[in-house]
């Protein structure tokens, strides 16, 4: 009797994740017609915007920079991502455990996010060389507070009457943080994750600004300061792209591990 | 033990941290004789920042206006749209990808393209603000609002009630907290944008004091301008914290 | 199609020269050193990356890598820490800048041996002269460039502040649109944006040079220690650095090549006009008799004193020990001239 249920269950959830795919791709169809006609109609400088299809053969001519650009930045990203997530959330748990740790170093990391990374350039290289590992830590700089805020915040949600009945029925403080408060922190957690696949994104993009041959961040600078408008709308296009793609991976995670979390 | 000693221990305890941070920077610096191109002396930045504090002043007001301006803007289209989405939900499927692709661009690759159709002045340090801001915020919004618990919903609903009145009596009053810790996040974000999109052309302030010092290899003075701008962002933070503070509690 | 097969042969070609060509080298051990460019790659690096393709900083002895520039990254600071061992920085302003700040680096070489930038006005505009700055909106970069700038106004009689000078944003666009009336462009990049957006001939062009100010600019830079410490490599580094740009302005396309790939995106019409531009540049000057990178006193000395002049460094400076021309007068001169 259950299998066929869920069978059904599963076919219903494809029908409306294939049906969402449909209205995705119309969504682009029609901002692609609409960006194309509108440069058309109303004869737009493509010196303010390029047709699309001009951008697409852009890339269609030299595919190579824009593919190594893609998968350079993809790698970087990708580091940033899981070392600024993990430390995060160690982090979350480590202050929400340790107060007095918190109250010392939680103003510290407040103080850090308010530096941009930008204005030490050198000082990034100096360090970190001009290795895949120096936008890797910029990625990971960018990403671990917000992490590491909501991880607190979401520990914090924890309805202590809750709490008070596990403790009741003896459990540790380990069982207390993987039973319940953990699970209930979670979509706080992938709120700031969501964030944070966008941030470390922007982490290894500017991280490239330090130097570099290849990547996204390296062909933005370049089309940037040779004005070339088609370039950089085509290198935007990839870095949409790619922190689209890396964004919609979050979020099926997301959704996959706390069904309990929303509404929907 | 009360909360007031509870707090003051709080604070105690940050100050001491920070304390800890600047004697080993300090003693890092003097110690081991670092040139000003690597590392200067806190002692020594903070002195520059006394000695320049009129052009550092000019420079943090002309940053915070646009920061604040910006998240002003970003903050009312990140909460406007996010409750578009939810009181209409069939833009949702179009909409947040949408956003999201736009949002998955750094900001600052925009900045030629927004310096360009909105020229080197304030308006477009106001939009790129406005475009970083309403992301985050659009975002902590958009979950806060979601997190509503359906048989709530449906209850509200058995009793007459219409979207608009889920929103205000339920939806808004979930959303809150996470839409202000989201708020909170992106002050510190508005400060940054603004310093980066001045670093790339402009007529004033901290990004553009930064710039001239790199150009005229005056280390110190780059630090002193990120120690106000770290400073002026902390003051937005905290305000912003006291808001929300202020905000919850009553709730 | 018939040009981009041609381009990748002669990739190719490069790529096997430098095969065969470090055979011998690579027997000895080789020193891993960088050079730091002012800015990303661009037919204004050519020689240099001509000279890693061909492989000849191996025959010298030395792995070199070339490391792009970019905002906020200054190659004296990044040469002064050791964190890249030659620098092709922003010129001489920069290196001023540097000593007056008791950064530890030399300056071997000298690049463009004029100033690389010009200002420009449109020919049916309001500009005809330098006295119809005043109160005009004139754009430039603070970088160095301004100070050009005042100094031209000041030999005319101009106040600076009658002027509206304001920096000038990564786009030429104002003034072709006409918000701007004087802009300022290098000869290899902006003028060309430029005249591919509007009429060569309807452009006026204010240059340096004619009003007595000479801004020499792309420095090539070393720390103090490597300079007293690898004499050779240094010298070695000058010789195929020499022998590439030699090379690049006798063949063009191979120049550009080496350019394009790296930088794949680049235009290649653009980077064409930009070597050629660059060549002038380079060999402009005392460096017909002298030869590249050279060095020359009279012209260190002019833009000295002018800066000391207009404050943009704090005091004299000595100027044998920022600018050491041995190195380069160690080369036979039959090798670096053209």
């Amino acid at each position: 009797m259950a299998a066929p249920k869920a069978g059904s269950a599963a076919r219903a959830q494809w029908m409306a994740r294939a049906g969402g795919l449909g209205r995705l791709v119309l969504g682009l169809a029609i901002a692609a017609l609409v960006w194309e006609g509108s440069v058309l109609l109303f004869g737009i400088r493509p010196h303010y915007l390029p047709k699309l299809s001009t951008i697409l053969q852009a890339i269609a001519t030299t595919p190579k920079p824009y593919v190594d650009g893609f998968l350079r930045t993809l790698a970087e990203t990708l580091i940033g991502f899981v070392a600024g997530g993990a430390f995060g959330i160690a982090m979350g748990i480590v202050f929400f455990r340790v107060r007095a740790l918190r109250e010392m170093v939680f103003p510290i990391f407040i103080v850090s996010q308010t530096i941009p990374v930008i204005a030490f350039g050198a000082l990034v290289v100096l360090w970190f060389g001009n290795t895949l590992l120096a936008k890797a830590v910029i990625a990971f700089y960018l990403t671990f507070f917000p992490v590491a805020v909501n991880t607190l915040l979401g520990l914090e949600s924890v309805d202590r009457q809750q709490v008070a009945l596990m403790r009741s029925f003896g459990a540790s403080r380990w069982q207390l943080l993987a039973r319940l408060q953990f699970p209930t922190a979670l979509p706080h957690i992938f709120v700031a994750l969501r964030l944070a696949s966008s941030l470390s994104l922007v982490g290894a993009i500017v991280g490239e600004w330090f130097g570099d041959t290849t990547g996204l961040g390296v062909l933005l600078l370049q089309a940037m300061y040779n004005e070339n408008v088609v370039s950089i709308w085509a290198t935007l296009l990839v870095s949409a792209l790619l922190g689209t793609g890396f964004y919609a991976v979050v979020a099926a995670a997301e959704r996959r591990l706390v069904f309990w979390g929303a509404e929907q | 033990m009360t909360p007031g000693t509870s707090s003051s221990l709080a604070v105690q305890r940050g100050l001491l941290g920070g304390l800890i941070l600047i004697l080993a920077w300090e003693g890092l610096a003097r110690g081991l004789a670092l040139p000003s191109y690597v590392l200067p002396a806190v002692s020594e930045i903070i002195w520059s920042i006394w000695t320049s504090r009129s052009l550092l002043a000019e420079a943090a007001t002309y940053t915070l206006a646009e920061a604040v301006i910006g998240y002003v803007l970003g903050c009312l289209i990140g909460i406007g749209l996010a409750v578009f989405i939810t009181m209409i939900p069939v833009t949702r499927m179009v909409l947040l990808p949408l956003a999201t692709a736009v949002n998955s661009v750094p900001v600052v690759a925009y900045s030629p393209l927004i310096l360009l159709w909105f020229g080197m002045g304030i308006a477009s340090k106001i939009v790129m603000v406005a475009m970083a801001v309403s992301f985050t915020v659009f975002l902590s919004t958009l979950a806060g609002l979601d997190r509503v618990d359906r048989r709530s919903v449906d209850l509200m609903r058995s009793f007459g009630a219409g979207r608009v009145g889920i929103l205000w009596r339920l939806r808004l009053p979930t959303a809150l907290p996470l839409m202000l810790s989201g708020m909170r996040v992106a002050t510190v974000r508005s400060v940054i944008v603004a310093i980066v999109t001045e670093m790339l052309g402009a007529y004033g302030g901290i990004g553009w004091v930064i710039f001239q010092a790199v150009l005229k290899i005056d280390f110190v003075q780059v630090w002193s301008a990120i120690f106000v701008a770290s400073a002026a962002s902390l003051l937005f933070f905290g305000l912003v914290g006291l808001a929300e503070r202020k905000i919850l509690f009553w709730k | 199609m018939l040009n981009r097969r041609q381009a990748i042969a002669s990739v190719a070609a490069a790529a096997a020269g430098s095969l065969t060509g470090s055979m011998p080298a690579s027997a000895q051990t080789l020193t891993k050193a960088t050079l730091r460019l002012k800015w990303l790659p661009q037919a204004q690096f050519a020689g240099f990356y001509l000279a890693v393709a061909k492989g000849y900083y191996r025959a010298e002895g030395l792995d070199l890598t070339i490391n792009p520039g970019g905002p906020n990254l200054l190659a004296e600071n990044l040469v002064a820490t050791g964190a890249d061992t030659f620098g092709l920085s922003g010129g001489t302003d920069s290196v001023f800048a540097a000593r007056d700040k008791a950064l530890p680096i030399v300056c071997i070489g000298v690049s463009h041996q004029v100033t690389p930038f010009v200002f420009v006005a449109r020919k049916d505009g309001p500009v005809k002269t330098i006295q119809d700055f005043k109160g005009r909106t004139v754009t430039t970069w603070f970088t160095g460039a301004n100070h050009v700038l005042n100094g031209m106004l000041v030999k005319e009689g101009v106040k600076p502040e009658e002027v509206k000078i304001q920096p000038q944003q990564v786009s030429v666009t104002p003034f072709v649109d006409g918000s701007v009336d004087v802009v300022t462009a290098t000869y290899y990049n902006e003028l060309y944006t430029i005249m591919a957006r509007m009429p060569k001939d309807n452009l006026r062009t204010f240059v340096a040079e004619d009003y007595g100010i000479t801004f020499p600019r792309d420095t090539l830079i070393t720390s103090e220690t490597f300079a007293k410490e690898k004499p050779e490599l240094v010298k070695g580094f000058l010789r195929a650095s020499i022998k590439g740009w030699k090379e690049a302005f006798a063949d063009p396309k191979a120049g550009v090549d080496s350019v394009m790939a790296v930088a794949a995106t680049l235009d290649r019409a653009h980077q064409d006009f930009m070597l050629t531009e660059v060549k002038r540049l380079m060999t402009a000057g005392k460096a017909a008799e002298n030869g590249l990178f050279w060095i020359d006193p009279v012209s260190i000395k002019t833009a000295h004193d002018f800066f000391l002049a207009n404050k943009v460094i704090s005091r004299p400076l000595d100027l044998a020990a920022a600018y050491v021309g041995d190195f380069l007068s160690g080369l036979p001169l039959a090798d670096r001239r053209l």
